[in-house]
């Protein structure tokens, strides 16, 4: 006789050590004599850490004061943010004229708008709305930033990026709303869709002429008071350095690492030396290389000011870089790839720009954010050569005369504001590739 | 077919390729790169000939005489003989190269071991002591080292307190000080005989290698394990130490003793050497840790499943399974990471260690102005080193390899 049991055994709950947060810790922290006290300990080493920069930076702390003879009035054992706050506007800003600031702040905000239908999924043509930030959007901010006379060439590439601007923003919003590209959108609604393909083009291009032409005239009525590039400082100097830094140093470190790779030797070599010769030394020589050296290499009489002899420098220094980030992104690649592309008959650019380049830029997305964060590091060292950008600033809070010898905060600030930019922007690229390559997991 | 005479087609000759010269990819490349030789020369000649132009409107100094012409200024950390107005600008640049070397050297090995350190906590199956190390190597890694530099140079080393009330770092012994003018410590001075108690060193230590290997040949040949540890520590502590005082204790301490307004005697290092090479051993640290993790979270779960299945304990399977099999991806990111170490140095500038940049490239160029040969020079320097560490790290990377297949 078979014992068969006729009813279902009733599941049983997971044991406490899987579920409970006992069990948790019994798991991670108390597993062993020797982890308890390893946890104890790092509890306690935590508990001094967090209570010794909380009453520091807090409870003792002091925001509000005229001097630093007030703050040591109010709080000896405290921070003085006051000092910082009383400062914030020269940390961001450096010494930019007050009444101007919402050039730097609109500035901003358009870079914002211009780039964020790269992030709605909606819009159409992003590698356009990239290739439009980086080919007009310099001009427009350059003149906002420095203003003064428009020469007859920024008169042209203001209007070209405000139309490109207004494009933009009505190819998003046709985007968001019909999910069509902007000149699709233009073409149906004037209800030419069933007209030839050249005869759209045309209209499309009289559009933009006519666009072009509006702003042309709406521009040149409009000027906006010169600042010296001696004023620019802060937070705000030290992003048009990192930010010209980062759009020129893709592209320069693209052609570099092709030269590297190219099969011409003449080229090979000339592109591995350059590269080699940089990444080899400090930015630091190379700044000051810049600053003494530039001013021999130009024809008599022709003088680069200052800023623009840093840019240099960082812009060629971060493309070697880039060059070997993306060289090692481009040795990723299988060689079938390249060779499929020969059969189907691209040459040499299209087999770059269409196959290899796209696929090799995706895998290194993380090592190029990697390397813009180095570059937005890096740009401190402008400060050393006497350039006012944040950690000039944050220096010289201290040799103002009611903040004298305050030194720790304005630098714990500073570094709090650059672990949050890099900290946000190497998350950010690590969800970047955990996006792009949904398509490569299996 | 009236003439009947078809012609048969004979064995296929290849047609014959037409020459064409804007289409033929020799011509083509031929092209491109005489022409891309011709603009990089032709801006290298009109750099050169703007310089040459330039130094000689301004009356600029040119040449390497300056090399022997003596230096009218002092520094105060040296790692060789120099006195202002007898030494020269050559000894300036060996200075300068000797104290970005020593500061180079110290932080890699701190870092280093740091880095290890930290990088095998991340991995940790303990939760709080991995978030402890993720912390610290996000916090440091994300902030410039510069801004490091400078807040462990004033916020830190700066802020310690004044001569007159030095902290002594050796228990009351005083042989170690530290104040805001920087770190003095007691340095030993070898006596007549010292050089016996360093031969009995050696000694001691090739007798534990030669012992340990013929341990480890005993064990691969029969599986008796023998203890080389204690044996081996023993007889490198023991006799060495016999022989010291055998011989009557060779050895006297230079001793810092507080001078007037100044500790004299020992050896010293400025505050801003100690936040050098704090900061770039902890930046530089973080950044070691994360290759540390990377290369061993490359190493196969099975490998030290395997090693723990035939009873490993936990800091065995590190030592002897994982680590040796990670090393070849830690390595090559390691070694950049040094020479990055080398190259973060010269931010000393920013606080005042007199580094080769800051002491040659900066101040023997205001001094003396001899702009191009300068900063070659320097250039030439890190460049000089960094070809050298590449060169070594080739060699481990093709050996490597070699034993890989």
């Amino acid at each position: 006789m078979a014992i068969v049991k006729a009813t279902k055994t009733p599941e049983r709950p997971a044991p406490i050590s899987e579920t409970s947060i006992l069990g948790w810790l019994q798991k991670n922290l108390f597993s062993s004599v020797f982890n308890s006290v390893l946890t104890l300990l790092t509890t306690y080493i935590i508990y001094l850490t967090i209570s010794g920069v909380y009453v520091w930076g807090f409870v003792d702390a002091t925001f509000v004061a005229e001097t630093r003879r007030e703050c040591y009035d109010n709080s000896l054992t405290g921070a003085c943010w006051a000092g910082v706050i009383d400062w914030l506007d020269n940390i961001f800003y450096g010494r930019y004229p007050r009444e101007e600031l919402w050039r730097i702040n609109f500035g901003g905000i358009l870079l914002a708008f211009w780039m964020a239908p790269l992030w709605i999924t909606r819009a159409k043509g992003k590698v356009l709305v990239g290739a439009s930030v980086v080919a007009f959007y310099p001009f427009l901010a350059g003149y906002l930033f420095s203003g003064g006379d428009k020469g007859l060439f920024m008169q042209v590439m203001v209007s070209a990026a405000i139309v490109a601007f207004v494009i933009n923003m009505a190819n998003a919003i046709a985007g968001l709303l019909k999910q069509q590209s902007i000149a699709q959108f233009v073409i149906s609604s004037l209800g030419q869709t069933n007209a030839a393909d050249k005869s759209q083009r045309n209209l499309l291009i009289a559009l933009v002429v006519v666009g072009f032409g509006v702003a042309y005239l709406w521009q040149s009525s409009w000027t906006v008071e010169f600042v010296s590039w001696t004023k620019w400082g802060g937070l705000f100097l030290t992003l048009v350095i990192s930010g010209i830094g980062i759009a020129s140093a893709l592209p320069g470190g693209i052609i570099l690492a092709l030269g590297r790779r190219s099969k011409l030797p003449v080229l090979r070599v000339l592109s591995t030396g350059f590269i080699e010769i940089f990444r080899s030394v400090p930015l630091i020589t190379v700044l000051f290389m810049a600053t003494t050296m530039f001013p021999l290499f130009m024809p008599e009489g022709f003088v680069l000011n200052k800023l623009v002899q840093v840019i240099i420098a960082v812009v060629l220094f971060n493309a070697c870089y880039m060059a070997e980030t993306v060289r090692a992104g481009l040795q990723a690649i299988p060689k079938g790839q390249a060779e499929g592309a020969h059969t189907i008959g691209l040459g040499y650019w299209g087999t770059m720009g269409l196959i290899i380049m796209p696929q090799a830029l995706k895998h290194m997305i993380p090592n190029i954010v990697g390397s813009f964060i180095g570059l937005l590091k890096d740009t401190t060292l402008v400060s050393i050569i006497g350039l006012f950008d944040i950690l000039g600033m944050l220096r010289s809070i201290s040799k103002d005369i009611p903040w004298l010898g305050l030194h720790k905060e304005p630098l714990i600030f500073g570094a709090i504001l650059f672990f949050i930019i890099c900290f946000a922007m190497s998350k950010y690229s690590r969800h970047l590739e955990v996006k792009l390559s949904a398509g490569d997991r299996h | 077919m009236t003439n009947g005479t078809k012609e048969i087609p004979t064995a296929r000759v290849r047609p014959k390729e037409e020459f064409n010269f804007f289409q033929d990819q020799r011509v083509r490349s031929a092209f491109y790169q005489i022409l891309t030789a011709g603009i990089v020369g032709w801006l290298v000649w009109y750099l050169i000939s703007n310089t040459a132009h330039n130094l000689e409107v301004r009356g600029m100094n040119t040449g390497f005489n300056f090399i022997t012409a003596s230096a009218g200024f002092d520094t105060d950390f040296k790692l060789i003989d120099y006195q202002p107005g007898v030494g020269t600008y050559g000894d300036i640049f060996i200075i300068g190269a000797l104290n970005t070397l020593l500061i180079s050297f110290l932080s890699i090995i701190v870092s280093t071991i740091l880095g290890f350190t930290i990088g095998v906590l991340r991995l940790s199956s303990n939760w709080l002591v991995s978030k402890v190390a993720l912390a610290y190597v996000e916090i440091f890694r994300n902030v410039p080292l510069l801004i490091q530099i400078v807040f462990w140079y004033i916020g830190v080393f700066s802020l310690l307190p004044v001569v007159k009330k030095s902290l002594d770092l050796s228990f009351g012994a005083e042989r170690v000080i530290l104040n805001n003018r920087g770190l003095y410590f007691a340095t030993p001075v070898p006596g007549d005989l010292f050089w016996m108690t360093l031969v009995a060193l050696a000694v001691a230590v090739i007798g534990a290698i030669i012992y340990r290997r013929r341990a480890r040949k005993l064990q691969d040949a029969s599986g008796k394990q023998t203890n080389t540890l204690l044996p081996s520590l023993a007889a490198i502590i023991v006799l060495p130490l016999a022989v010291y005082f055998a011989t009557g204790m060779p050895l006297e301490w230079d001793i810092p003793t507080l001078q007037g307004f100044n500790y004299a005697g020992g050896t010293s290092v400025p505050p801003s050497f100690l936040a050098l090479l704090v900061a770039l051993s902890i930046y530089h640290a973080a950044h070691i840790a994360e290759s540390v993790r990377a290369g061993i979270l490359s190493v196969n779960r099975g490998q030290s499943e395997a090693a723990m299945s035939i009873g490993l304990k936990p800091g065995r399977v590190m030592a002897m399974v994982v680590i040796p099999q990670a090393m070849p991806a830690i390595v090559p990111p390691l070694i950049s990471n040094w020479m990055n170490t080398v190259k973060n140095s010269s931010l000393a500038i920013a606080i005042g260690y007199s580094d080769i940049v800051s002491l040659f490239m900066q101040t023997a160029l205001n001094q003396a102005g001899y702009a191009v040969e300068m900063v070659g020079m320097t250039m030439a320097f890190y460049m000089f080193i960094s070809l050298t560490i590449s060169f070594f790290l080739n060699i481990y990377n093709k050996r490597v390899q070699l034993v890989e297949r």
